[in-house]
């Protein structure tokens, strides 16, 4: 009897992907080369499985903003914000994300993980409601059992589920909390945002929008999906993460309401750790201001999946999604097939990601695909071209 | 047996043919995910097709207690006299 007992089908489902090769599951990156480029078991390979959309990780003056602020503030904060001090850049940092939204407050967590734990379970509490998309990232799952409110779970995309779920609650649909994200990173799709905007203001509900993997990616000012559907009037809070398009780590909440400020008081995993380092910070603000500006980047970017979504369908491939973004999530009939398709693409020179139950929707076996502004045409026809001998070489039927 | 038990035995047979065709008659003391070897997706779809069948929202946490179809049962029929 051990306390490691418990683990064993996680390390049996390990062992299943084989051990030939560097593994599908936290794949060793020998060294990193720039935002597309990596050295995986010696070789060098094309980063089509990182968050880096607008693929600033290496851009200069982001670096030379953390570089400044690493040797004039030094390398950590070593505390909360609450209790420890709380710096001016990170105050800064918070003004300006609000100034982005024009609306009046925003609050910066140490991790996007970290925001929705902080902002679900300080926000909404004992005799109110989460009602929460059935596909959502775990960190809104988490955030939802560190809260006291009750959480209900409504169909993936399905405004008329969540319709009848807030009808159910009558009165009571006014302490209701709605959340759903800007992208589902799994699949790639996005939400019906305007039906479900309709359905939560006829009952009078509260709306959040995750825009961590849309953050960056849409909208003109790239400010998410809520700025692309000219929704931004209609939500009470967006979420979004530093990691993915502004290259760094932590997250944050930005609100209309004033009163988020209160959250700081009451939000346990806001007070209780330590606040991001001054160079993150730093880093974080110059990413900004580029992913402000970055309609360049964006285009970039649009022009990459639009490339490679026309080729991939082309080829017959099921996609988790029919509307072409940043993520693409070619659908496999089983794990043996996934796998294949994963080493396979490994050894043609492109690192993407194997994702297989039960992190996936739906027990789906997916091979999955992210881009990034910084490829090049050539990084997309080497995928595309790699896809494509997989294809010829690897039957779509059940292997197993 | 109550009304209230009744439609929820109905809900529950009839989410379950629709949502698991392939297992028939189920065992109703045997664990979901044990005996039964559902995945937490399968008892997902099964549980909002029983939530439309029965107009009714289950909370997730009480999901979570959750471990045979009888407590399934149980739960539904309490949450079902409650919202009545
Ligand atoms: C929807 C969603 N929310 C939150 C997070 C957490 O962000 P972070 O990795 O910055 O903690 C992620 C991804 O990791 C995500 O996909």
């Amino acid at each position: 009897m051990s306390l490691f007992d418990k683990f064993r089908p996680l390390a049996e489902t390990r062992a299943g992907l084989g051990n030939s090769g560097p593994a599908p599951i936290a794949t060793p990156i020998d060294r990193v080369l720039s935002a597309t480029r990596g050295v995986i078991d010696g070789k060098e390979v094309i980063l089509a499985g990182t968050n880096n959309y607008l693929g600033l990780t290496f851009e200069p003056s982001v670096i030379a903003a953390a570089s400044q602020a690493l040797a004039e503030l030094g390398t950590g904060t070593t505390g909360s914000r609450m209790a420890n001090g709380s710096y001016a850049d990170h105050r800064a940092l918070e003004s300006e994300l609000a100034a982005a939204f024009g609306w009046p407050s925003a609050m910066v967590f140490s991790t996007g993980y970290q925001a929705n734990l902080g902002v679900l379970s300080g926000l909404v509490s004992e005799g109110e409601y989460l009602l929460v998309d059935s596909d959502s990232h775990a960190s809104i799952y988490d955030g939802c059992r560190l809260s006291k409110a009750q959480t209900i779970r409504f169909r993936h995309n399905d405004p008329d589920n969540l319709d009848r779920r807030l009808a159910r609650l009558g009165e009571d649909a006014k302490k209701a909390l709605v959340v759903v994200e800007g992208l589902y990173s799994m699949l790639g799709d996005q939400p019906p945002l305007a039906e479900f905007v309709e359905v939560k203001n006829r009952h009078g509900a509260w709306l959040l929008v995750d825009e961590a993997h849309s953050f960056g990616v849409f909208g003109e000012r790239g400010l998410g999906l809520t700025e692309q559907a000219g929704l931004l009037d209609e939500v009470d809070f967006v979420v979004g993460t530093f990691s993915k398009s502004l290259a760094g780590i932590g997250g944050f909440c930005v609100s209309p309401h004033a009163e988020l400020e209160l959250l700081r008081l009451a939000s346990r995993p806001y007070i209780f750790t330590a606040s991001p380092s001054p160079a993150v910070i730093a880093a974080t603000r110059r990413a900004l201001t580029l992913l402000i500006e970055g309609q360049d980047l964006r285009d970039s970017l649009h022009r990459n999946i639009n490339h490679l979504y026309r080729e991939v369908k082309a080829m017959g491939h099921e996609l988790g999604s029919a509307d072409p973004g940043p993520v693409m999530a070619i659908i496999l009939p089983d794990r043996a097939t996934a796998l294949a398709h994963w080493r396979g693409l490994l050894e043609r020179g492109v690192y993407a990601n194997l994702m297989i139950p039960p992190a996936t929707p739906a027990g789906l076996n997916l091979l999955r695909i992210s881009l990034s502004a910084a490829h090049s045409e050539d990084d997309i026809n080497q995928i595309v071209t790699a896809l494509q001998s997989l294809r010829e070489t690897i039957p779509l039927a059940a292997t197993a | 047996m109550s009304d209230v038990r009744r439609e929820v035995e109905a809900a529950v047979a009839a989410a379950l043919a629709e949502a698991l065709p392939e297992l028939g008659p189920l065992d109703p003391d045997a664990a979901l995910t044990g005996d039964l070897g559902l995945d937490s997706v399968q008892i997902m779809n099964l549980v909002m097709e029983i939530e439309d069948n029965l107009d009714l929202s289950v909370p997730v946490d009480i999901l979570a207690e959750v471990r045979t179809l009888n407590q399934l049962t149980a739960q539904l029929v309490h949450l079902k006299e409650k919202q009545a």
